[in-house]
């Protein structure tokens, strides 16, 4: 392994192999902190219950979906290293329901699909996020092109 | 379509697909990824431009809508951007469709920094009708 980076994650991927969950839980501070890390500071459906009321319908703020995109994309990069996942990962999610301030979310995933490219291996995963009553709110894909030199010598 | 103050209201019907955006440029700073790690509570992560929500700001400042519901997001990690540097990011209307009666845009941007590192790419699908929300999963 000499030559990579010390922090590269080499592993024996295999479809079924479950991906470690990642935990979060949603408040209202974060939300705003996420919001307003882009200069972001007027009211929104995520930032004020009024304004959700009125754009949404809904009795209090929602979480954006890029929220649970950040987390799906926290919970690949830790598990195919970030070296790997920052250069070349992928992740699509569909929001099925919203995510409140308050809600513990989990994010899971299992291996796909694996397939050989010219410089490594490319390894799918199908991801699922679920609330603290098992009500699913994302479900999606991710992908990472994982180099040969991560990967276990075949025999 | 009718225009009101500097923003045009939404046509649906006639948003053609494929019209891109001027470029949009801004400057990442340290702050804004220390407040993006802290919001979503990753001392790692390293894509602070999801929350910059890049793909719909140039929509956003050119049309005016009832607001919108994300209901798909695909994201291509690059490279990360490094605070400091000048981002250009182009973004376009790349579809939109009818599904159950409901309509929905989809855009894509493509971000690049000051050195022509190609950062990321992020495809979005927004329900135009927001309030769908509250109908289906009341309060």
């Amino acid at each position: 392994m000499g030559g990579l980076n010390p922090d590269s994650i080499e592993r024996d991927y295999q479809v079924g192999g479950e991906i470690p969950p990642l935990v979060k839980q949603m408040t209202q501070e974060a939300i705003n902190l996420f919001e307003g890390s882009a200069g972001q500071t007027g009211p929104s459906q995520f930032t004020d219950e009024e304004t959700a009321r009125e754009t949404l319908g809904t009795e209090g703020t929602v979480a954006s979906g890029r929220m649970s995109l950040t987390f799906a994309i926290e919970m690949l990069r830790r598990y195919f290293g970030s070296d790997v996942y920052n250069h070349g990962g992928f992740v699509d999610l569909r929001f099925l329901r919203p995510v409140r301030p308050g809600d513990e979310i989990t994010f899971s995933g299992k291996i796909t699909d694996i397939t050989r490219e010219a410089n490594g291996s490319r390894v799918s995963v199908e991801i699922k996020v679920e609330n603290q009553k098992g009500d699913t709110t994302g479900i999606g894909a991710g992908s990472a092109v994982v180099p040969n030199a991560y990967l276990p010598a075949e025999e | 379509m009718a225009e009101a103050g500097d923003k045009i209201l939404l046509d649906w019907d006639a948003l053609e697909v494929g019209e891109t955006f001027e470029t949009f440029e801004y400057v990442l700073t340290q702050k804004m990824v220390d407040d993006y790690r802290l919001g979503v509570m990753d001392p790692e992560a390293s894509f602070p431009t999801i929350a910059h929500k890049v793909d719909v700001r140039q929509y956003n400042a050119k049309y005016r809508d009832n607001g919108s519901v994300n209901a798909r997001c695909a994201f291509y990690c690059y490279n990360p951007p490094i605070p400091g540097k000048k981002l250009m990011v182009t973004a376009k209307i790349a579809d939109k469709y009818l599904r159950r009666g409901k309509n929905y845009i989809v855009t894509e941007a493509v971000s690049v920094d000051e050195d022509g590192r190609l950062i990321d790419r992020v495809i979005t699908h927004e329900l135009k009708q927001p309030n769908e929300v509250g109908k289906k999963w009341g309060g």
